[in-house]
């Protein structure tokens, strides 16, 4: 509960004062009250991921939507709708995906090995992101 | 354009690897499925994300305003690829504002269009403005990149300053040979009676006065006085700039100097222009409507380039100063050497007088008593300076509290009681 209050704290923190690297850090820490949870509980699988998973990415995009509007840039008629619209697709597309991803490993009911498996490579993945993301931020004349 | 990466690409990455990681380490797969989603958008949004080739154009509906009126400008922005959110954020030089809206606009444009921002610009201050530079952002769909370019401005923008309504202006003492509209003191062909006097021969018959005639049992005939134009030199001190909240001392002058510049040059006068300061600026005496322009475009150059050297009259090349002319200095009397130049020109024979842009408007008393007593003996001392300049023969109108026309009605009292004692 502490931790969640910190994540909030964390969010808002970024919105007011503008400062875009507290945004993954709240929801990083709302993911390890999660994970706390789930440790804790020890269900075999939580069917409320979807759901989560959709709150945490427009969580994230509404935060990152919010930094963007400080430069009080004049937009079109109809551009924040545009955009709240496609914030929400963002939602429901992620709840799909995690639907599907979570009937899949429901299905596949394995633990062991070949979850061992696609968890390292899954996080290979991720810090190949991490990579691509970094020498996309060094600037590159086109 | 520049490549970047928003602070989204960062965040979600961070986020992903951490959720993956956790998973594998609790060896919980709902945390994956929770980390896939950022992981989803981040590879989607890098992948479909295409420079959109932007192209901006400002087009001004004139390259020659006024202060305080609008110029209608058009930006023009194409694209070859889609982008999501165009932002365009004007980089307007100080005393250039946006009438109608912001200075940022964000525009959505389709792969291949064209749009054009009508804006509506307004220059607060006369000068000399250089527009055009701005930033282009464009931002892909999932707003992940983000396409910087910064345009460097190409459009000259001339603001001349307003002009300041004077019904009356000052009449230089002495008028020049030429035909203008001042009433000169010397006799000849005009309109305005000016004497009587014997017939002599070679007096023209319409020129007699018969009434007169009839009375002195004598031919007599009229005299009058021509009209004639004058010389007059605007005077401007550019040594130094009295800033306030609102303007400042030589903004005021120019100002002036454009509004008495432009009346004297309509009564078909000679007006030349002397900038005295750091840099010596000087124009020829001229009439007609292209010695105004290129007056007003000197002034505009006008501006305080701080020097410490002594600077006299005797930079100032002899043609640009006519004799008879009218000399009007327009100064805040605060740098000595401004002052030390109007004494001297005084001192040659000239017909002087100052428009004094007062600064003392302008200035804070201060809070504490030392300020407020340096203040006061400031003010004190301009007084002494002013009668010092009076006494020397120079009239001043002081222009602060008082409108322009007011000031200047002052020195024509001056003046007419300074010829009386003069004589």
């Amino acid at each position: 509960m502490r931790l969640a209050a910190v994540a909030l704290v964390a969010l808002v923190a970024a919105v007011v004062l503008g400062w875009s690297p507290l945004v993954p850090v709240s929801i990083v820490l709302v993911g390890g009250v999660y994970a706390a949870h789930l440790a804790i509980d020890d269900a075999r699988l939580d069917s409320a991921t979807p759901a989560f998973a959709a709150g945490l990415l427009v969580t994230a995009e509404l935060a990152y939507w919010s930094l963007e509007e400080r430069d009080r840039v004049q937009g079109e008629p109809g551009d924040g709708l545009r955009h709240a619209a496609f914030v929400a697709g963002l939602g429901v597309a992620t709840l799909l995906v995690a639907s599907v991803l979570l009937a899949l490993v429901d299905a596949v009911r394995t633990r062991g090995l070949a979850i061992d498996l696609l968890g390292a490579a899954a996080a290979a993945a991720a810090l190949f992101a991490i990579v691509v993301a970094a020498r996309g931020q060094s600037r590159t004349r086109q | 354009m520049t490549r970047a990466g928003s602070p989204r690409i960062e965040g979600y990455a961070v986020v992903a690897a951490i959720g993956l990681v956790a998973a594998l380490a609790l060896r919980r797969p709902e945390l994956a499925i929770v980390a896939a989603p950022f992981a989803l958008v981040l590879v989607a949004g890098t992948r479909l994300a295409r420079d959109p080739c932007v192209s901006v154009e400002l087009a001004l509906a004139a390259d020659r305003t006024v202060e305080d009126a609008d110029v209608e400008a058009t930006l023009t922005v194409r694209t070859d690829g889609a982008v999501d959110r165009l932002e365009l954020l004007l980089d307007l030089p100080a005393g250039v504002k946006i009438a109608d809206g912001a200075d940022a606009y964000a525009v959505q444009l389709r792969s291949g269009e064209a749009r054009e921002i009508p804006l509506t610009l307004r220059c607060s201050r006369w000068g000399v403005y250089e527009l055009g530079d701005m930033e282009v952002r464009a931002r892909d769909s999932f707003r992940l990149v983000v396409w910087e370019q910064r345009l460097v401005g190409r459009h000259r923008l001339k603001a001349y300053p307003s002009q300041i309504s004077l019904r009356r202006i000052l009449a230089p003492v002495e008028t020049q040979a030429f035909a203008g509209s001042e009433v000169a003191r010397v006799k000849g062909d005009g309109v305005e009676y000016a004497d009587i006097r014997s017939f002599v021969p070679g007096d023209r018959v319409r020129s007699i006065n018969w009434r007169a005639s009839a009375r002195k049992q004598d031919l007599v005939v009229n005299e009058r006085h021509p009209e004639r134009n004058t010389d007059v030199v605007l005077f401007v001190d550019s040594f130094v700039d009295v800033p306030g909240a609102d303007g400042s001392t030589l903004e005021d002058a120019v100002r002036a100097g454009a509004s008495l510049a432009t009346r004297y040059l309509e009564r078909r006068d000679r007006v030349g222009l002397v900038g005295f300061g750091g840099v010596l600026r000087w124009l020829h005496p001229g009439m007609g409507i292209t010695q105004r322009y290129r007056l007003i475009e000197t002034m505009l150059e006008t501006g305080v380039e701080p020097t410490y050297t002594w600077r006299d009259v005797n930079l100032i090349p002899a043609r640009i100063l006519p004799a008879k002319a009218l000399v009007l200095g327009l100064t805040p009397l605060v740098d000595p050497r401004f002052i030390a130049a109007l004494s001297d020109l005084r001192a040659r024979g000239f017909d002087l007088v100052v428009v004094e842009i007062d600064p003392v408007p302008l200035v804070e008393a201060g809070s504490t008593a030392i300020e407020q007593l340096s203040y006061r003996l400031w003010v004190l001392e301009r007084e002494v300076l002013r009668a010092r300049l009076q006494g020397l023969g120079i009239g001043i109108a002081r222009w602060g509290d008082l409108d322009l026309e007011t000031a200047l009605e002052e020195v024509r009292t001056f003046r007419r009681y300074a010829r009386l004692a003069r004589v």
